[in-house]
């Protein structure tokens, strides 16, 4: 059920009611059905893939906690296996006969395997990590093992984050499906808030960027480097209001029953350095690579000075690019962030003489405009089909911005021209003003918590901008075409 | 104790090339903006060298705050 779509709107008021409604004790036996018809509505009989994987590590972890010495490693690496496997065996089973057909091409050899063609369960990665981190969080000592099914079944499945996260871990979620939540008028209104701010991100921002941005990625050699550029600055605020998007109506929903969920964007694109990036971008997902692979990777590797900590950048980072997508293109994504946070380990002291020497408000827009730069240029390859495309976006970008071949041509390029041979002039003007919006009111919330000042501002203003949002959303949302969440697919 | 700490306020000064920051008992990784996982990893190193010592990783995950690490070091002196 996309949060999106008619049927959550009627979902959504149904089950909290009942939610509020329903003695304390059988709250949790309501969410967990609710969640299950949450998930059911893709793909029914993938709850069972759900099922397995919540059975395996409820098992597992009370093994862990049972047992000492090498037995809780034996038991840990036995959920690890289990539950990679069945990530394995949806997602990346294909890329791998793929892989080996084209290696037994090169090879001349006559093997082939055959791909199964599955389609993937919605959030499998997702969930697959919350699980994870269950398990590892209980090897670790840091977490008592949930004896109660239910919640913890109700811990991998909590319909809000089942799907696309944030990625939570056991300490902020397991307690709280202990404690009773009253109906607080405060808390359901900032919820409700937060779930309106996320859906206008969605429907009237991204949706709308992805009319532009679809078409230029889906035929990139039909437009010149103007055009591919602008598609890919379009992309980057695509897929974060998409995604963060999701996020804030998964918060907010959650937030509506009194259940706090993780903040997992912080406005990524002010940071100066792609370390502050990964700090404020899909912060439950780079918290976990950090704590789960970084740190045991760098903390065994740490005799090696600053080769341990580059592999284990490399390392961390391969495994978010193929967590991303079972592709080349995420990989490669993911190998140029590890190569880019290693440069920035490596020369970390240099930066720090060069912020010295200059101005703060220079040396900071300088490294702004380099860091969302580096990172446009990644989601080139996060974006593209192939390998071969992203290649061939950036030689169409790299020689419309750098004319080497003409630099004693009169011929000025009309980038207008160009845009509106994909969308109307108009449109593009908007997507162009709602960008300059979102920049705005998210800078304008950094420094003054606006949903604060409209809790305390009189009630006329309060509800005159309610209203506004709500007519902003229905009237300028995308509402025809795919409106599936970018996150959805991994 | 309070050698321990002045000590390893001297070494984390280094590791991030900033003289004005001040370590106490209670201060922890998300106090000061400069101690990020990459520094982190660094300053154990730094740490295990001056002190010639060798913590195990669960040890090392142990530590909430710099007076941890002062008496996992007391420990081993």
């Amino acid at each position: 059920m996309l949060f999106n779509s008619w049927p959550f709107l009627i979902f959504f008021p149904i089950v909290t009611a009942l939610y509020f409604l329903a003695p304390f004790k059988v709250r949790w036996l309501l969410l967990l059905v609710a969640s299950c018809v949450f998930y059911m509505a893709f793909v029914p009989i993938y709850v069972l893939v759900l099922a397995s994987t919540i059975i395996i590590d409820y098992f597992a972890a009370i093994q862990i906690e049972k047992n000492e010495g090498r037995k809780r490693s034996r038991w840990l690496l036995l959920s690890i296996i289990f539950t990679c496997l069945i990530l394995f065996f949806f997602k990346y089973y294909d890329f791998f006969t793929w892989n080996v057909n084209e290696a037994a091409g090169l090879l001349h050899s006559d093997v082939t395997l055959s791909a199964l063609h599955l389609i993937l369960p919605i959030g499998l990665s997702f969930h697959t990590f919350q699980s994870l981190s269950y398990v590892i969080e209980v090897y670790r000592g840091n977490q008592k093992t949930e004896r109660h099914f239910g919640i913890y079944a109700l811990y991998v499945m909590f319909y809000p984050q089942l799907v696309a996260g944030p990625i939570e871990r056991p300490q902020n979620m397991l307690h709280q499906f202990h404690e009773k939540h009253d109906f607080n008028y405060d808390e359901v209104i900032s919820g409700l808030r937060l779930m309106a701010w996320g859906l206008f991100k969605k429907a009237v921002i991204a949706d709308r960027l992805a009319q532009f941005v679809t078409p230029v990625y889906a035929q990139p050699s039909l437009f010149d480097g103007g055009v591919l550029l602008v598609a890919t600055l379009f992309f980057s605020f695509q897929i974060y209001c998409d995604f963060s998007g999701y996020t804030d109506m998964a918060r907010g929903a959650a937030r509506v029953m009194g259940f706090k969920l993780m903040l997992n964007f912080d406005r990524p694109y002010s940071a100066t350095s792609l370390s502050e990036f990964w700090r404020r971008w899909h912060i439950s997902l780079s918290t976990w690579l950090r704590d789960y692979v970084y740190e045991p990777v760098a903390m065994g590797l740490r005799d090696r000075g600053m080769y341990g900590i580059v592999i284990a950048l490399m390392v961390a980072f391969l495994v978010s690019g193929f967590w991303h997508g079972a592709s080349w293109t995420f990989v490669a994504w993911g190998l140029f962030h590890g190569v880019g946070l290693s440069l920035e380990a490596v020369f970390a002291k240099q930066r720090k003489k060069l912020a010295k020497a200059m101005p703060t408000w220079l040396f900071n827009a300088i490294m702004l405009v380099l860091t969302f730069s580096f990172i446009n240029f990644t989601y080139i390859f996060f974006r593209a089909k192939t390998i071969a495309d992203a290649v061939l976006i950036l030689r169409h970008i790299s020689s419309w911005i750098f004319p080497v071949n003409q630099l004693f041509s009169t011929h000025i390029p009309n980038l207008f021209h160009g845009v509106t041979s994909v969308i109307a002039s108009n449109q593009f003007n908007i997507s162009c003003a709602l960008i300059v919006f979102l920049v705005a009111a998210e800078s304008l919330q950094a420094r003054a918590n606006i949903g604060e000042r409209l809790k305390w501002s009189p009630w006329w203003v309060r509800w005159s901008a309610y209203q506004a949002g709500i007519i902003a959303i229905a009237f300028g949302g995308v509402w025809l075409g795919s409106r599936n969440f970018i996150y959805f697919q991994f | 104790m309070a050698e321990i700490l002045e000590t390893l306020n001297r070494i984390f000064q280094d590791v991030v090339d900033d003289k004005n920051i001040i370590l106490k008992r209670e201060t922890t990784a998300q106090d000061v903006d400069e101690w990020d996982s990459l520094n982190h990893i660094t300053f154990i190193v730094a740490i295990e060298k001056h002190f010639k010592a060798k913590f195990t990783t669960a040890e090392i995950r142990s530590w909430k705050n710099v007076g941890d690490m002062c008496d996992s070091i007391a420990r081993l002196a």
